[in-house]
């Protein structure tokens, strides 16, 4: 068993003053622990303390109108059972059912998942087309990022050795959908992921894919070309051309680069239709 | 902090840890400070649910679960599951339709669905329980008498 002091303050003050006191590389934050201990386990990381969350007052979802904002250590799976977030973001209710089993997301945490930032994530293709904002806490004080600056390649963020992540901020709930090809539904990782979500404030559609090399990313050309309002079936697949050739994909043991390009098209296509009739696309 | 006392309320006893190292996982705790050895560990990586267990009613893996970040919580496992109605439906729901063979599996199942049927109430449609259930594996059943048992608890606690 790994031998490290588990220590869990109640401020985040608290928090981020033993992670001041304590070596840096010697000292890890947990939330779930879903990514934290198997790090732990297989030997790439050797914390001697590991920081707990748990007691900080973060396990938060708040509206405030159109804007939605989580909690970092808030379990996925109460994001998921919001019934406004499943109306009101139902793109958001799907990527946070991709991930892992509900077993794991009553544990993990959005936290988590960013502070990890894999480049499997399937929150943060979502979180990308939605324009989300994280929101950090450090000795300095709090600064906020948009999301698509926090993320800087593969398991690589913005975030600074003392802080950490307060909250995340979508600002405008969008009919959006989030759409992954994988060989298992549950416990996989997806080959191809499209998020995509529509903006009643600006009448713009953006789109986000995962599953792409370093990490996932939005692609302007390919919402630019969807328009203003419901696009026709011509501009929808006009988008999934534009998409397909911009992205760079790898092959893998997963799927072949071939493959890969295809399901963009495909899913980007039908995520637009679902995200445009999310009715009909309900399950 | 690290040795700080903690307790859990497992399967209706109060239980006082003390001495539990900070990396601990709730599987082992139960497994081997509790001798509660029903709780499996498949993959313990969270890959497979066999480790499934109920904190305060709803469903974790507790292979990567530590104990004291479930401090002073209620835990429930599959020698207290039959305490509770739905939980005794769903096992005895599983033993109708021979829903195991060897049964490393089951009580990991058995937790996950009487988890899912406290979360989302007993009218849950089966879609939904099937869909719930996907983070649990079983390599022996081929799943068709653990898709029969999950419509049998479902029809038992309407
Ligand atoms: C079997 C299995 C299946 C999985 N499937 C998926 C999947 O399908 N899709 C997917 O996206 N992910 C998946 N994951 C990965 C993981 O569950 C998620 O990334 C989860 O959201 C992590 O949250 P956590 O709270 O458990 O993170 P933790 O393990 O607690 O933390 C992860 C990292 O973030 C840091 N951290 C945590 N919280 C904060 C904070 N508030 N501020 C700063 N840093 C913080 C930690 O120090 C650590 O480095 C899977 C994991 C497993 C084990
Ligand atoms: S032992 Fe916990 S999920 Fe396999
Ligand atoms: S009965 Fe053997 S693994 Fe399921």
């Amino acid at each position: 068993m790994p031998p490290f002091d588990l220590v869990a303050p109640s401020t985040p003050e608290e928090a981020i003053a033993t992670l001041r006191t304590r070596p840096s590389g010697e000292v890890r934050v947990v939330a779930g622990g879903t990514d934290l201990l198997l790090d732990v386990d297989a030997g790439r990381i050797h914390p001697t303390t590991v920081v707990s969350l748990r007691r900080l007052p973060w396990r938060t979802l708040d509206w405030n109108g159109p804007a939605l904002t989580i909690g970092s250590t808030l379990p996925l799976r109460a994001l998921e059972n919001d019934p406004d977030v499943r109306v009101r973001i139902p793109g958001l209710y799907q990527a946070v059912k991709a991930v892992g089993s509900v077993a794991l997301r009553h544990r993990a945490t959005l936290g988590g998942n960013l502070g990890r930032s894999a480049p499997a994530s399937d929150l943060i293709p979502m979180l990308l087309a939605l324009e989300a904002e994280v929101d950090l806490l450090g000795p300095d004080g709090a600064r906020a990022l948009p999301l698509d600056r926090f993320v800087k390649a593969s398991r690589a963020t913005e975030l600074g050795p003392f802080e950490l992540i307060r909250s995340v901020r979508i600002p405008e709930a969008r009919p959006s959908a989030y759409l992954w090809q994988r060989v298992r539904p549950a416990n996989d990782i997806s080959q191809i992921a499209v998020a995509i979500a529509y903006s009643p404030r600006t009448n713009g559609w953006t789109v986000a894919v995962g599953g792409v090399p370093p990490r996932p990313r939005l692609f302007p050309e390919a919402g630019a070309v969807l328009g203003v309002g419901a696009p026709t079936p011509e501009a929808i697949q006009k988008a999934a051309d534009r998409a397909t050739r911009a992205v760079r994909l790898v092959s893998d043991r997963r799927a072949s680069e071939e493959y890969r390009r295809h399901l963009v098209g495909t899913l980007l296509a039908r995520a637009v239709r679902a995200a445009a009739a999310p009715e009909e696309f309900h399950r | 902090m690290t040795s700080a006392p903690l307790t859990l309320t497992v399967n209706g006893r109060p239980e006082r840890l003390e001495g539990v190292p900070g990396g601990e996982r709730l599987l082992d705790a139960l497994r081997w400070r509790l001798g509660l050895k029903g709780t499996k560990e498949g993959c313990r990586s969270g890959d497979c649910g066999a480790c499934t267990v109920l904190v305060d009613g709803v469903s974790v893996l507790s292979c990567l679960t530590l104990v004291h970040d479930v401090d002073g919580s209620r835990v429930t496992t599959i020698e207290g599951v039959a305490r509770e109605p739905i939980g005794n439906a769903v096992r005895a729901a599983f033993d109708r339709a021979g829903a195991l063979q060897c049964g490393y599996c089951t009580p990991g199942f058995v937790m996950a669905l009487t988890g899912l049927l406290n979360e989302r109430g007993t009218a849950a449609p089966l879609d939904e329980l099937l869909d719930g259930l996907q983070g649990n594996l079983c390599r022996c059943t081929g799943y068709a008498a653990i898709v029969r048992a999950i419509a049998l608890a479902q029809e038992a606690i309407r």
